[in-house]
């Protein structure tokens, strides 16, 4: 055994992971929560990633969008990573070996690590986006990786519950 | 033909039989249907977020709501298409689970409430009683497994 899947043994074993595990309707309630602060964080940042295709709100400047939506996002992952701890909590044994939910964490980080770059790249210049045709390739190139992530990210949590 | 009937020969035709003999296939739609969802939900919240005026606001009323609309409609569309595959698989189970009953009748008055709100009332009660209402209905979606 290595040292993570103790870790991950002995977290899976504490009295809130035991909990969590072993009632009734507490892991079916989370994941809810779960589901939703998905939604939440999903569906803003696609909405984001269509506006920088020139796709959806096109009378909105990509400025306005990011400025209106970020907070939404924000909350919607606070949500997602909080009720996400409490279920890998409850069967982090489990998860360290699920080949699902490995890809889904790596995908996870690549989308925060695409987002992070777009920023530094593209901040100071995204007012100037007003037209589509304005939208730098790059930018363009990174809304597409990004929907392709979390497409990926809510496709692999789903496939977590079969393997 | 009864509802219950409808649901029995759903279940034996051939495209309720080929969900249920495929290995991947329920799983595969429940994908889809979920990447509706968050497209939906993303669209709904953000169309109701600027009714009550808490973003967009130098969009006159309504505008986001028109400019999310086809997006809103298609993410809908896909998510009926998908459920009704997923309802597919086994339509006697649903006919009989409380929470999938629930949840019919919340989407229901969402789709009714939306329908309404087009034509008269104040905009900022149907899309805060909207956004309740598929609250309600995803969450009765998430209970259909449990129960």
């Amino acid at each position: 055994m290595t040292l993570v899947q103790l870790a991950c043994q002995w977290l899976a074993d504490t009295a809130i992971g035991t909990r969590i595990r072993e009632s009734d309707n507490l892991f079916s309630v989370i994941e809810t929560v779960h589901v939703l602060g998905i939604v939440l964080i999903a569906g803003t940042i696609a909405i984001v990633d269509l506006r920088i295709l020139g796709i959806l709100l096109k009378r909105q400047s990509v400025g306005a969008v990011l400025g209106s939506l970020v907070k939404i996002a924000w909350f919607g992952f606070a949500v997602m990573a909080s009720s996400g701890l409490l279920l890998f909590w409850s069967e982090a044994d489990k998860l360290y070996l699920n080949p699902a939910f490995r890809l889904k964490m790596i995908l996870l980080l690549l989308a925060g690590a695409n987002r992070w770059a777009f920023h530094r790249a593209h901040d100071s210049g995204i007012a100037a986006w007003s037209a589509p045709a304005t939208v730098p390739r790059r930018a363009r190139l990174a809304a597409i990786v990004s929907l392709s992530l979390w497409t990926g990210i809510i496709v692999l949590g789903r496939a977590i519950a079969y393997w | 033909m009864t509802l219950l009937q409808a649901c029995e020969w759903l279940g034996s035709s051939s495209i309720g039989t080929a969900i249920r003999t495929s290995k991947w296939g329920f799983a595969l739609i429940e994908m889809v249907h979920l990447l509706a969802l968050a497209l939906f939900g993303g669209t709904l919240l953000i169309s109701a977020l600027h009714s009550c005026g808490v973003i967009f606001k130098g969009s006159p009323p309504g505008a986001i709501a028109r400019e999310l609309g086809a997006a809103q409609l298609a993410s809908l569309l896909a998510m009926i298409v998908s459920g009704i595959l997923l309802f597919a698989d086994g339509p006697l189970r649903y006919y009989a689970n409380a929470a999938f009953r629930v949840k019919l009748l919340l989407i229901a008055a969402a789709v009714l409430t939306g329908l309404l709100s087009r034509f008269r009332g104040e905009a900022k009660v149907a899309a805060l009683l909207s956004v309740t209402l598929w609250l309600g209905a995803a969450v009765a979606g998430r209970a259909i497994g449990v129960l």
